[in-house]
């Protein structure tokens, strides 16, 4: 790749001079009236999109009055990028359109995991990382795989606790399945799913000695937020909860692992969910949440969905992955009634968040951070798919995101957490990475800064797009750019 | 140390009152937990006063999950703990390491125990915070901002950086190893910090037309993330160069070893991480705050196997550390600390495991601590309403040993008010 040469590019970055350079370039668009993100590029087949309308002198000029714009952002905030085919349907589709379809649309399924018999789910986390990727790359209802992302890391789980990638398949497949059904029927998926019920130790919980983890996680992380409830509800609820157990196994295969171990693992030849063990169970009645007496699962369930706390809380965390990262508590409280009155209807909810006209306020414009996993896929589809999954699969973990592999039972962080100095060098790097991968003719860049950039541009990045000396120099600028890393 | 001159000791005010009115979204930003940096604030601030003026170091070692201080520091003669603890108890009493007839540390902490036996570990007792929360996160967030009402934003290692260090331009002052994101204790909106996963790794494949170009892009970036986009890439830029001098330079006196048999593999290389300390610490680049995390402490299952494992690691992980410093003189400059959300319940579960607690001890490692144990033996006939140990030391006065007698910084502004004294430190600089 060749760039070409100037004095800017060429002096290294001088740290003291960064207040200078930035009043400098204040000043200079105050005084022509031109904002720093309204730098619009010449050519291109939607310059529309680059017209400079209102915002402040330091933030993005927001081109959201425009429809095809409004079309653009959704996409980029639901679908991990897009084709120029799927693009130019959603553009005569119109946004509101496009919206029910990506809603309505049925999740397509990925292709069965082979690897998913191996007994004992011993098989290469890096596989089931792959597969899911390439269904990222490859599926025709991205909403789908963005939502089952969005619950991957919201009801998570991490395959070296769960210690059998078989059940991490499966969980992933089910979080596919659910993500746009409702609430209740979720929560009954989740707690019995066996990657959770390893994750969160529900598997060996009884009645008579229970554990507290999944309890306390289930209304502080799943559901209803920290300070809505007590250490009492943690420790009756985790009463309430004991008795599932792990599906039996259709068989089970006598394996050699490291070290000629002999080892007896479970094989199922088709997906299962947990069993209630009722001699496992709590045979006595509970205080929580408000009520008294005896209390199975769905009655703890029940009980969560009562609290109004749990659609506030849930709306709150979909809007600072799909909207704003500081939603305001009149737009998170209106929605979260939407929610609740639909029976916790996600379709419904996801339909709210989308045509409210926060979603496309000027002040939403770029004002997320993609995700590792976003980032990439976006990327890779916007470069044409080259064969990268593998790349991507491995990539992320230096920028903070290893699919299946989450910091924590919180999930990953969203927006500002993804940037610090390890992250930022480790998304160039895969830019360069993935360009390396792409061979033969690249798409026009020019097209990609109005599809993918909307045309909207700071000084900096249009600077040097319009110095690169080629296509290849000019789609790292693209991709490597701040505007880039937005949605 | 030098000082930037010019434009970076202009206040943020001035540029107000020089007409510039900066992005609306910017400041409502501030108002929240590990808030993005003003997108303006943070390009001209600078160190602007006089602080800390000493070589010390301080190394604090994250124990993420909650780590079960009665396994780390383990009561010898007290019967209920085998009541408590059916399953666990037994073995943990009878292969202790004994420091004296009421206390021994865990098996696997042999190196440590060696430290132990030359006065260079302190060990605090019993603590907490009052009226504890069982939330991993909402103690996780008390512990690095220092503040149990939860008010506060920033972290207190990220707000020493701010008020007491030349962060702006000096970018390895604070530095996360072993991350990819910054760790909330280190984050404040005035403090600048890196933070480097793997050093080996941590380079732009580009190589240097990749890196000036990446240079320029982030120049100047607009929206309410654009200077914390800018700053992370003059870090990472300026960390570069510097590593390229430090690795030339170093040589590791000691065996950094992440190939420890786990029950289930770390996320943290914790080894590597401390090994990176090391290297930033005896090759001069400046650094003074460092945080490294070892996760893996929410044993509320099979604990006995995987809660040794741990401390095994983090035995061989710190007593490599030691050992390197103390090869390359650096040894007296550096407190080596950890730091849990909470401990654990003192009755296990039906998991062979624990679920979270309270109270629980506090290693400081180093040739700066005066060693013994210091604060009160929590106890397990008195547990608080909730089955928990009950705190007796406030872990702000641990910090404000730390800040003021190790660092000598004005542990009253940082932390915002005075605690009671644990004097862990041999020869506090100024308290």
């Amino acid at each position: 790749m060749a760039l070409a040469s100037t004095d800017e590019q060429a002096s290294p970055v001088a740290l003291p001079r960064r207040g200078i350079t930035r009043r400098q370039a204040l000043a200079a668009a105050l005084a022509t009236g031109v904002g720093v993100g309204a730098v619009r590029l010449l050519g291109g087949s939607m310059q529309q999109l680059a017209t400079p309308l209102a915002g402040s002198a330091t933030g993005w000029i927001s081109p959201l009055k425009s429809e095809s714009a409004r079309v653009m952002h959704l996409l980029r905030r639901t679908a991990f990028g897009y084709s120029p085919t799927q693009l130019e349907t959603a553009l005569s589709d119109g946004f509101d359109k496009t919206v029910d379809r990506l809603i309505e649309s049925k999740p397509a399924e990925p292709p069965p995991l082979e690897a998913a018999t191996t007994p004992g789910g011993r098989f290469p986390i890096t596989q089931l990382q792959q597969w899911w990727i390439n269904h990222m790359l490859t599926t025709q209802t991205p909403f789908a795989e963005r939502m089952t992302l969005f619950w991957h890391g919201h009801f998570t789980s991490d395959y070296r606790k769960a210690a059998d990638n078989t059940f991490m398949y499966w969980q992933n497949l089910t979080w596919r399945r659910m993500a746009m059904t409702d609430l209740p029927a979720m929560l009954v998926a989740v707690t019995t799913d066996p990657a959770m019920l390893r994750y969160l130790d529900l598997a060996t919980s009884t009645g008579q000695n229970p554990n507290e983890n999944y309890s306390r996680e289930l209304m502080e992380l799943f559901t209803m937020g920290p300070g809505n409830f007590t250490e009492q509800d943690v420790r009756e609820g985790a009463k309430a909860l004991a008795g599932w157990q792990l599906p039996k196994p259709d068989s089970i295969a006598t394996v050699t692992v490291n070290n000629n171990v002999m080892r007896r693992l479970p094989v199922f030849s088709t997906q299962q969910s947990g069993v209630f063990n009722a001699r496992r169970a709590y045979n006595g009645g509970v205080t929580y949440l408000g009520h008294q007496g005896r209390l199975d699962t769905e009655g703890v369930i029940d009980r969560i969905l009562a609290q109004p706390s749990t659609a506030t809380f849930l709306a709150t965390k979909v809007v600072q992955h799909f909207v704003t990262g500081r939603p305001s508590t009149s737009y998170v409280a209106a929605l979260g009634d939407t929610f609740r009155r639909s029976r916790y209807d996600m379709k419904t909810l996801m339909r709210a968040i989308f045509k409210s006209p926060e979603f496309t306020a000027d002040q939403s414009y770029r004002a997320l951070v993609k995700s590792p996993a976003e980032f990439m896929v976006h990327a890779a589809r916007a470069l044409g798919n080259p064969p990268i999954a593998k790349v991507i699969a491995g990539a992320g973990s230096g920028m903070g995101q290893t699919l299946f592999d989450p910091p924590d039972v919180n999930g990953w962080p969203t927006n500002e957490a993804w940037i610090s100095s390890n992250t930022v060098v480790e998304r160039v790097n895969f830019v360069t990475a993935a360009l390396a991968q792409t061979k033969g003719l690249l798409p026009s860049p020019h097209d990609a800064v109005h599809r993918h950039l909307d045309g909207v541009l700071g000084v900096q990045t249009s600077s040097l797009f319009n110095q690169a000396a080629d296509d290849r120099a000019r789609w790292f600028i693209t991709l490597a750019s701040p505007e880039f890393q937005l949605k | 140390m030098t000082r930037e001159v010019g434009i970076n000791q202009l206040k943020r005010r001035d540029f107000l009152k020089a007409g510039l009115v900066f992005g609306a979204g910017a400041s409502g930003l501030a108002a929240g937990y590990a808030a993005v940096p003003d997108a303006f604030a943070r390009a001209v601030y600078a160190a602007k006063r006089e602080g800390v003026n000493n070589e010390n170091v301080l190394v604090m070692i994250q124990l993420a999950g909650g780590n079960d201080g009665l396994r780390t520091l383990v009561p010898l003669a007290d019967p209920t703990l085998h009541d408590l603890r059916p399953k666990l108890a037994g073995s943990m009493v009878s292969q202790a390491l004994p420091l004296n007839a009421q206390y021994g540390l865990n098996h696997n902490l042999a190196g440590i125990k060696s430290l132990w036996d030359k006065g260079k570990l302190a060990i605090v007792q019993g603590v907490g915070y009052p009226n504890p929360t069982f939330s991993h996160f909402e103690s996780i967030r008390i512990w690095e901002t220092g503040d149990p009402t939860r008010r506060q934003v920033d972290g207190w290692l990220g707000r020493t950086l701010a008020t007491s260090y030349d962060s702006n331009g000096h970018p390895l002052t604070g530095c996360a190893c072993g991350a990819t994101d910054a760790p909330g204790a280190l984050r404040d909106l005035q403090a600048t910090l890196t933070v480097i996963q793997n050093q080996k790794t941590f380079g732009f494949t580009g190589g240097s037309e990749v890196e000036a170009a990446v240079g320029a892009l982030y120049k100047g970036t607009p929206g309410i993330y654009g200077a914390l986009f800018d700053t992370a890439i003059a870090t990472a830029t300026e960390t570069m160069a510097t590593l390229r001098t430090s690795s030339t330079s170093y040589q590791p006196m000691a065996d950094y070893s992440d190939k420890v048999k786990l029950v289930y593999s770390s996320k943290n290389q914790l080894a590597a991480a401390l090994q990176l300390a090391a290297e930033l610490i005896v090759t001069g680049t400046g650094v003074k705050l460092l945080h490294v995390t070892l996760g893996g402490f929410d044993t509320h299952y099979t604990e006995l196997s995987r809660h040794d494992d741990l401390m095994g690691y983090l035995d061989s992980a710190v007593s490599a550390l030691y050992q390197d410093l103390a090869a390359h003189h650096m040894a007296d400059k550096v407190l080596i600390a950890t730091w849990s959300e909470f401990g654990r319940r003192p009755k296990e579960n039906a998991s062979g495991g624990t679920d979270h607690g309270a109270a629980a001890p506090l290693l400081l490692i180093g040739d700066p601590v005066h060693g013994g144990l210091f604060g009160e033996e929590p106890s397990l006939t008195s547990l608080d309403d909730t089955g928990n140990l009950k705190y007796a030391v406030d872990f702000r006065s641990v910090y404000q040993e730390i800040l003021s007698g190790h660092l000598g910084a004005d542990s009253g502004q940082i932390l915002g008010s005075a605690f009671e004294r644990v004097p862990f430190l041999k020869a506090p600089v100024a308290v």
